[in-house]
């Protein structure tokens, strides 16, 4: 449509699954936007919004599994997804290498998103035409 | 379809300070999108009249209850509110 | 492009104004234009002579006087929250610019982010 052109969004997610309702948001956002035609450039976590990148997140078998339903689409649409570093340590998301570099236990990073400073989130709002935040609600 | 200037896109409820300075930020030409627990503003709309057209995302409305909302606010769905991110020249997520 | 990185938590007891901070250094260090504004019960991050070592936290004066440095144009404090905390020039760190209207501010920038 003419009047609604064709955009590249990148969404920042902020607010945790299962503590906020934003990844949920976020999700049926980037679906619907997806659907149209649009592009998603990438999708940043920062904050508490972390956590959905958390390979180690075990719902209750009834209940919808955001991470991997976040996983599963950006593999699908070959969407960039990456979990801001410093909210990432601190909250105790860890991907191999950090692993390594503090000699900590596990790693729990869900493929594909990876950790990235906030330079990524600069990437995106100086590459996209839009950019949409996902905040924890209250 | 016009074009929007700014979308506000307010995902708090009522009593949160952060809908206030939403409320207080909104002006003619402006759009407001109410989001998850922001559609209780349903309820109370009327009174408040921002000065622009007011959207609430109709799944958020329904699984609280305001399936009828009977208000001035007009409910959609995330294809809508792609459209209205598209058609506003800037957004922002209170 | 203009951003205008809103602060509206109070400091100390939240990280998302911290996390406010980070946002708008990183866009600094990247050369875009960014300015910070404090609103609400953000302002109490703008009062001077804030004493943390009781509660083991940084003291968020420090990170603020580091902001021109880094690059951030303008920090912004709105004047009707800074009335309602009882926050005059003389009690607030230096470099603070009062905004007297804050949705206009907003209108005036390209992008308008909260941290959280």
């Amino acid at each position: 449509m003419s009047d609604n052109p064709l955009q590249n969004f990148t969404l920042v997610i902020t607010g945790a699954p299962y503590s906020s309702q934003a990844p949920q948001t976020a999700l049926a956002f980037a679906r619907a936007a997806i659907s149209a035609g649009h592009t998603l450039d990438r999708v940043f976590l920062y904050g508490d919004g972390v956590h959905l990148a958390s390979s180690l997140s075990t719902p209750p078998s009834d209940e919808t599994h955001w991470p991997k339903e976040w996983a599963e689409f950006l593999e699908q649409n070959v969407i960039p997804g990456a979990a801001c570093i410093a909210s990432a340590l601190r909250r105790g998301l860890v991907n191999s290498e950090e692993q390594k570099r503090y000699q900590l236990p596990a790693n729990n990073i869900l493929a594909p998103f990876i950790i990235a400073g906030l330079g990524e989130w600069v990437e995106g709002t100086m590459a996209s035409s839009r950019v949409v935040y996902f905040h924890a609600g209250g | 379809m016009t074009s929007i200037h700014t979308l506000h896109i307010l995902n708090k409820a009522p009593e949160h300070p952060r809908t206030a300075e939403c409320m207080n930020a909104i002006r003619s030409g402006d759009a407001l999108l109410l989001t998850e627990n922001a559609v209780l503003a349903l309820s109370i709309l009327d009174d408040q009249a921002p000065m622009a057209q007011v959207y609430a995302i109709a799944s958020d409305a329904i699984a609280r209850g305001f399936g009828q909302s009977g208000t001035k606010a007009t409910l959609v769905d995330y294809p809508a509110m792609v459209k209205l991110t598209a058609q506003a020249q800037h957004l922002i997520s209170w | 492009m203009s951003t205008l990185i809103v602060i509206d938590q109070p400091p100390y007891g939240t990280w998302a104004g911290r996390e406010a901070l980070d946002m708008a250094f990183s866009l600094a260090a990247f050369d875009q234009s960014v300015s910070l504004l404090f609103m609400g019960a953000g302002v109490n991050w703008l009062r001077a002579a804030q004493q943390t070592n009781g509660i083991e936290q940084k003291s968020v004066e420090k990170n603020l006087s580091a902001a021109p440095i880094f690059g951030v144009e303008a920090m912004y404090a709105d004047t009707l929250a800074c009335a309602q905390y009882g926050l005059t020039p003389e009690g607030m760190v230096a470099g603070v610019t009062m905004s007297p209207n804050s949705a206009e501010l907003m209108h005036q920038h390209t992008h308008t982010a909260f941290a959280g």
